[in-house]
């Protein structure tokens, strides 16, 4: 207890400074996550105008076949049997950290089963069974339906979560400050994922729809403190959220990542999801701390609350 | 460290916590994780009407023992029954399951479907456990319901004559209205699969122009199957390029009108004599969904009979022996299949077909169990440094337990097959729990001018809004791309849930308890 009185009295030290400088400079803060956002914005939609589309999607939303070969495969002799065949074609070994030894090789094709799986036993000499691979194929109408109704999901996922929101805080401009930052911790992180040239699968767009409930209850923290609590000054509130709320985010950050740092030998529905939960973890803090945060403050300054 | 613990015995069990106990009391029971002790196989399906039914064997049963050797595993099994049942003679096995004897006297293997026994009730999904998987549309038309209830009692009826028991089968639409038949293999993925859901299977025997029986039961009384007298492989033969050809050879009773109608069409025809003996002038064609499969002569004395029994021949080829066996044994039991069901009332069109290796599946959910325990550990880590009190850490790390434990309990419960992304809602959903109960924590050690009740309750409000916005989200996946996402919906759903309905408040009981 005495330990926590310490630390306590020496954050509110270090707060008292950050305080002042937060004061004077935040509306300026507020500049860093709109022009990512703004970027990001710009990104999306040259890469809209460029493919047609706002994301690369894989075989589960484009139509196609995914192969999952079992065991240490020799991926150079597929790569070069199959690359000039089966334009667009990829693969992708799954390797376990732990023992470093490759588990499976993943190839995905836009072509049917009965085109890509006799060449690739002809390549590898052997007949595909359950035993030694996974085969998963998408007909390309239904994949399409799929991503039209994912995308539809979201939207509507989106609007039930921004209703929640106005719901419970009850005041404009705070909901649209909150609705704001899960927007941006949507934007940021599909801009990143274009960038990086990923292919987005079905479950990745689940992913999505998690994030917007998932990067949703720290600015939810900061809005009901700042808002429906009284006592102490309003930096006071705001940092005591921070402190909150960065934990927060850690421990969801500790139960997404270690799924690419530790262990990643899972599956690829599995691994996009947690991909996607981190990046928009990440953009989170972001956008609560920094977006959330100067909006609100800004708008409890001109409101005059304390 | 014992005083802790002293305190923890002193602390007043309200009835938030009693709420708590006992439903980790109902969860575990849901799981059984016991069975886990059990050994033996598992009866996952028995034929319908078949001889292993009649002698009392059924679905659910354990068999432990086989001739007094004991059953552990699946190749226990298999070695048990090798040998056995392969000439014309019964043969008499006594199986001893976990609370009876059945003797049983057949000439064939008993007609049951086995798996090793589940080692506890939670049912992991089609990628993790290996299976095969298929989603169908009618290809020309859109389907009302009870055209898919029907549809879906056709094809069940079909595989289950084609032996396969094991199988989910259900009508699933998705947001635009289109309507699927979903079909769920667990195990091992047939062979012929495809051919077997989604070709139309439209059998005629023709002679001529014109149709003498087509499949299904208004032409075709009964089918010879599973009896070497009138059903079986009849030669196997080396062709000059190098390939084996196999030929089966089964019986089919037609019906009285089907007979009359083969009478009335052979009378008009001719007699040709061969140096094999003499024939009718014109062959008993088979097609299978248009296609010509075989050509059978019939022999003079049948002209103008009306006979109810005939033969049906056809073969199968293959680079050695067994595989040419094998191919025969299959093309068999498949133009069995579709004489005894009759042809589906729609074209059918595969929309989405996995088949998921089983031993790939195992080494995914592995890792994913691992990745679980770390994450639990490395949440624990981080909360043991932050609050760095023994109890309060281990109350949030007891209650992320728990609320993981009761989901995965509801799941078994619900038999819902936990897949890939529903694991990967529950271990997300680790990651928001453990937020609402800092969250608590947080409220609760300061605000020292508020009552600690109402500390809790503004924890609460926090909770709730996440709660609330974390349904809004993954509300609509639960019907979008013909719910092939839904398990990821549920199993976050349910977790949210479990903490706001149940692990929550005895949390916020149990830090109300230590902090007075």
């Amino acid at each position: 207890m005495e330990s926590e009185q310490q630390t306590a009295e020496s954050l509110k030290k270090e707060k008292f400074n950050f305080g002042k400088f937060h004061d004077k400079y935040y509306k300026l803060f507020l500049l860093v996550p709109i022009i990512i956002l703004i970027i990001s914005l710009v990104y999306l939609f040259s890469f809209y105008s460029r493919t047609g589309d706002f994301i690369i999607r894989d075989v589960s939303l484009s139509g196609g076949t995914t192969i999952t070969l079992k065991g240490d495969i020799d991926s150079t002799n597929l790569e070069l049997g199959l690359e000039e065949e089966f334009p667009g074609i990829s693969f992708n070994k799954l390797t376990d950290l732990t023992t470093r030894k490759p588990i499976a090789l993943v190839i995905q094709s836009s072509s049917s089963i009965e085109e890509l799986k006799p060449e690739i036993e002809k390549i590898l000499g052997y007949s595909l069974n359950d035993e030694n691979s996974s085969i998963e194929f998408t007909g390309s109408s239904l994949s399409k339906d799929f991503y039209r109704q994912l995308i539809f999901a979201l939207v509507i996922s989106f609007i039930l979560m921004s209703l929640v929101i106005f719901i419970l805080f009850r005041t404009f401009i705070p909901s649209i400050a909150v609705i704001f930052s899960v927007f941006a911790d949507i934007v940021m992180p599909l801009a990143l994922i274009d960038y990086f040239g990923m292919k987005i699968s079905a479950a990745g767009i689940a992913a999505f729809l998690m994030l917007v409930g998932y990067s949703v209850d720290t600015d939810i923290l900061l809005t009901t403190r700042v808002l429906k609590n009284s006592e102490g000054s309003l930096n006071f509130r705001i940092f005591r959220s921070f402190k909150t709320g960065i934990l927060m985010t850690l421990t969801a950050l500790a139960a997404v990542l270690p799924a690419f740092l530790l262990i990643t030998a899972l599956p690829n529905s599995f691994r996009q999801i947690f991909l996607i939960l981190a990046l928009g973890l990440l953009a989170d803090i972001l956008n609560t701390w920094v977006t959330n945060v100067s909006i609100i403050k800004w708008y409890c300054e001109k409101k005059g609350i304390q | 460290m014992f005083k802790n613990l002293e305190d923890f015995y002193k602390m007043k069990i309200g009835f938030r916590i009693w709420i708590l106990i006992i439903a980790l009391i109902l969860a575990l029971l849901a799981i059984s994780p016991w069975k886990a002790l059990e050994k033996g196989i598992e009866i996952t399906s028995v034929e319908a009407n078949s001889s292993a039914f009649e002698q009392g064997f059924r679905q659910g049963q354990i068999i432990t023992f086989i001739d007094d050797k004991k059953i552990e595993n699946i190749d226990d099994f298999t070695e048990s029954l090798e040998g056995k049942f392969n000439s014309n003679e019964s043969e008499k096995i006594i199986f001893k399951t976990k609370d009876l004897e059945i003797i049983y006297f057949s000439r064939n293997v008993p007609e049951i479907t086995i798996s090793t026994i589940k080692k506890t009730n939670i049912q992991t999904g089609l990628d993790l456990s290996g299976g095969s998987r298929a989603l169908i549309e009618a290809e020309e038309k859109k389907l009302s319901s009870n055209e898919i209830t029907d549809l879906i009692a056709v094809i069940e009826n079909r595989m289950n004559v084609y032996g396969i028991s094991d199988m989910k089968i259900l009508p699933v639409s998705d947001l635009s209205g289109n309507r699927f038949i979903l079909i769920e293999i667990a195990g091992a993925t047939p062979k012929d699969l495809e051919d077997l859901i989604s070709k139309q299977g439209k059998f005629e025997a023709k002679i001529g122009n014109e149709t003498v029986f087509i499949g299904g039961e208004k032409d075709i009384s009964s089918v010879c199957r599973n009896d070497a007298t009138c059903a079986g492989i009849e030669a196997c033969n080396k062709a000059q390029d190098g390939i084996y050809f196999c030929t089966f050879r089964f019986a089919v009773y037609l019906s009285q009108q089907a007979a009359e109608r083969h009478a009335e069409i052979t009378k008009k025809l001719d007699v040709n004599s061969t140096q094999q003996g003499n024939y009718l002038s014109q062959k008993l064609d088979l097609y299978l969904d248009d296609k010509l499969v075989d050509s059978l002569l019939i022999s003079e004395d049948l002209k103008g009979r009306v006979t109810t029994q005939i033969q049906i021949s056809g073969s199968g080829g293959g680079a050695t022996q067994s595989e040419a066996y094998d191919s025969a044994t299959e093309s068999m039991h498949k133009l069995q299949t579709v004489l005894i069901t009759g042809s589906l009332p729609y074209k059918l069109k595969i929309v989405k077909l996995d088949t998921i290796s089983p031993s790939l599946g195992k080494e995914f959910l592995k890792n994913i169990i691992l990745l679980a325990l770390l994450v639990f550990a490395i949440i624990s880590i981080i909360l043991f440094f932050t609050y760095k009190k023994f109890k309060v850490t281990l109350s949030v790390i007891m209650t992320m337990f728990s609320e993981a434990f009761i989901t995965l309990g509801i799941a078994a419960f619900i038999s819902w097959n936990l897949d890939a992304p529903s694991i990967a809602g529950i271990i997300a959903g680790m990651g928001t729990g453990v937020n609402d109960q800092i969250v608590i924590i947080d409220e609760s050690i300061s605000n020292i001018n508020l009552g600690i009740k109402e500390r809790i309750k503004r924890a609460l409000f926090i909770i709730l809004g996440a709660f609330f916005t974390i349904i809004a989200a993954m509300l609509p996946l639960m019907w979008a791309g013909a719910g092939m996402l839904k398990g990821f919906a549920i199993t976050t759903i349910i977790g949210v849930s479990v903490g706001i309905l149940i692990t929550r408040p005895a949390f916020a009981e149990i830090i109300k308890n230590i902090e007075s």
